[in-house]
């Protein structure tokens, strides 16, 4: 036998949360996101009924309308929970990110193992002006994603990440 | 997007005392050098090889009274590959500036590649037996950084030789200067100074392992050639359909006895003919493949394999950039106390992980595995196992599937009277169910049984897998981060998948459906500090 089991466990007290929260115009940004994507199922769940022919219609029906109202509630739910669920900090050394709305993703890495800090803002994040920082370290598993930051926010952690990791020798290997 | 400088700024100090000159036959710096001119002679034959399955078909098809047309495309195709393969001899150059190596390549689109020679983590030599003939080498040189390689293939056996040895000792006496005094907030990083350096200062060349041919034994217990056998059998299977086995049918009435005798002995003989094929296989590329295999610590703290019968391949890796080791006990090879072993390192190419052991008893790989770790137990070690709320949370998500597979059997049983759907029993989903149920089962139980964790002073331990247990060693100080992942469903019975990411291996272990209690404790045990002012 190579493996016996604890005969009781520590308690499961959770992290806490990372400070800060992400800029508020982000649940507004996820929104429209969201409803941009839900537009596109919506059209192409039409069409489909359109074009099917009416014994297909029959069943078929019920499917898409239960798909519609989960696509609402999905709307209706996601961001808000979402924003209360992103959260992100920088200490002096090192970086700590939470996401996910139904799971929850922690990441964390010091400083010193940091390899590039890239900032990236999409067409629609620019409206909203929010940037995303990822923090990528010499592993493929453990790139951190600072999303939805105020542009402000964002450039000014870019800079602190910068001079920071910057001062760090040797290959962060 | 802001690209920050590489975590070294300026280039290391070139002439530290400690850079042995550049090898003679390697080539004076700065100077432009080509390839061996031998390598003219592999071309051809390369080429020719290449060529020798479309002749012989062209050549059949020639015989049958088609005109010689296809066979001049082959004779034209052959010799523009022979021209491609001189003018790529003629216009590959490598040269050693002080700081790099760097690599000319390209017939139409030219690129340089570089390496760093203070960055330089492995270096792999291979030869072919063609390249043997002409007493050729082909070396690959890899970086720490990058994933890529550099390929010299043509060097002369002395030539390669040399630049491993001048490679490796330039990298090293980089290291040393390099000493880093940012990396001391990092657990065991002085430990592993330390251990570096003792190595060095042995100065002599110890042997870890060497090939045991009482290994073979083990050899048709590797599941690692079921892909060999298999791909024999689908061969087979091409002719499988000239075996009267329809014909059974048309017999069936009067020679009904005979032919079903007939049928017993024909799968008697298949099973045996695929067994006996398993064993012969196996052997044979387990002898291939490791024939006069040496496992040596060389002075410097560097970890280097040869092996190989036709094909000769040797593998050295700084040890400081072997971040650990995994075992793995393939289902078959554990019957047998049997198991491999692996290095997880940084810079080798690839995976990130480099064979060290061949399928072998399981007592060797684990006193290899801990003279490589220079630490006792990680691989023997008994670990704590992540209790109840995982074995629930493992049985579920695995009848998942079971349960997907059955509606799926079961929609067409009981719903589509269609052709070939209506001859399938009622039973039929139930029986999917059941079956398929208890065989999950039976795994989610072996993957929870498995499924394990421990910490020592300098490794993190973490043990996987059903069907093939997985040992994974880290060393503690390779540790660049953790990502907490909890999904909804672990959530609830709070659990977590812990992964700690590296830039060795395939640069994350990962404890999966771990209580959150037991992975912040092991996260905290494993890298003091990185989660300081966030534990409750």
């Amino acid at each position: 036998m190579t493996v016996t089991q604890p005969s009781s466990l520590p308690a499961d007290a959770p992290l806490q949360e990372p400070a800060h929260q992400v800029s508020p115009r982000a649940v507004r940004y996820w929104a429209l996101q969201g409803f941009l994507g839900a537009v596109v199922v919506w059209a192409v769940l039409f069409a489909v009924y359109w074009f099917v022919p009416d014994g297909v219609r029959q069943w078929l029906g019920p499917v898409f309308v239960a798909v519609i109202v989960y696509t609402v509630v999905e709307q209706a739910l996601e961001p808000l929970i979402r924003y209360r669920r992103t959260r992100w900090e920088v200490t002096g050394e090192r970086v700590f990110a939470q996401t996910g709305w139904l799971s929850r993703d922690q990441r964390i890495a010091p400083l010193s193992r940091v390899q590039t800090v890239d900032t990236e803002r999409g067409p629609l994040m620019r409206i909203f002006r929010l940037a995303n920082v990822t923090v990528t370290t010499a592993s493929a598993a453990g790139p951190i994603r600072l999303t939805c930051l105020d542009t402000d926010v964002a450039d000014r952690v870019t800079a602190e990440l910068a001079r920071v990791t910057g001062q760090t020798r040797g290959d962060a290997t | 997007m802001t690209a920050l400088p590489p975590p070294t700024g300026e280039p290391l100090a070139v002439e530290d005392p400690g850079t042995p000159p550049v090898p003679p036959g390697v080539g004076g710096a700065q100077d432009w050098q080509r390839l061996s001119p031998r390598m003219l002679l592999v071309h051809p034959v390369r080429a020719l090889m290449s060529m020798l399955v479309p002749l012989v078909l062209v050549s059949i098809g020639a015989n049958q009274g088609d005109n010689g047309v296809g066979l001049w495309f082959v004779v034209v195709g052959g010799v523009l590959a022979l021209v491609f393969g001189v003018l790529a001899w003629f216009f590959t150059r490598y040269r050693f500036t002080p700081e790099q190596l760097q690599l000319r390549t390209g017939v139409l689109s030219r690129k340089v590649l570089t390496a760093p020679l203070d960055r330089i983590r492995s270096v792999d030599l291979e030869s072919t037996p063609i390249h043997r003939v002409l007493g050729l080498t082909k070396a690959k040189v890899g970086t720490g950084v990058d994933s890529t390689q550099i390929e010299l293939d043509g060097l002369t056996r002395d030539q390669a030789a040399a630049l491993r040895v001048y490679l490796l000792q330039r990298s090293a006496a980089a290291d040393v200067e390099a000493t880093d005094p940012a990396a001391g907030q990092e657990p065991g990083e002085e430990a592993h100074g330390a251990r570096a350096g003792s190595a060095s200062r042995r100065g002599q060349d110890t042997e870890l392992a060497r090939i045991d041919w009482g290994w073979l034994r083990y050899a048709p217990f590797s599941l690692s050639s079921l892909v060999v056998v298999a791909g024999a059998f689908g061969v087979l299977a091409q002719f499988g359909d000239e075996l009267p086995v329809d014909e059974t049918e048309v017999a069936q009435q009067a020679w009904g006895w005979v032919a079903a005798q007939a049928v017993a002995v024909l799968v008697a003989g298949v099973a045996v003919v695929v067994v006996l094929g398993w064993v012969v296989l196996s052997t044979a590329s387990y002898v291939l493949n490791w024939w006069n295999l040496r496992l040596v610590r060389e002075a410097g703290g560097k970890i280097r394999t040869t092996r190989g019968l036709l094909t000769t391949r040797s593998q050295t890796i700084e040890e400081t950039k072997v971040r650990g080791v995994r075992m793995t006990e393939q289902f078959l090879l554990r019957f047998v106390r049997g198991a491999e072993l692996t290095a997880l390192a940084t810079g080798v190419g690839g995976e990130g992980t480099a064979r060290l052991l061949p399928p072998a008893p399981r007592r060797v790989v684990q006193e290899v595995g801990h003279a490589l770790l220079d630490e006792d137990g990680p691989l023997t070690m008994t670990l704590t196992g992540h209790g109840p709320r995982a074995r629930r949370r493992i049985h579920v998500s695995r009848q998942w599937g079971t349960l997907v597979l059955a509606v799926l059997v079961a929609v067409p049983t009981w719903w589509l009277d269609v052709g070939w759907f209506g001859t399938w029993p009622w039973w039929l989903p139930f029986a999917v169910l059941v079956g398929l149920g208890l065989l999950n089962a039976v795994v989610a139980e072996q993957a929870w049984r498995n499924l394990g964790h421990a910490l020592t002073d300098r490794h993190l331990v973490v043990q996987t897998g059903a069907l093939i247990r997985t040992r994974e060693v880290l060393e503690r100080a390779g540790v660049i981060g953790w990502v907490v992942h909890q999904g909804l469903f672990q959530r609830r019975l709070g659990l977590a998948d812990l992964t700690a990411t590296t830039a060795a291996g395939p640069e994350r272990v990962v404890a999966p459906n771990i209580p959150l209690g037991l992975a912040l404790d092991l996260a905290d045990a494993t890298t003091p500090g990185m989660l300081e002012g966030w534990r409750a």
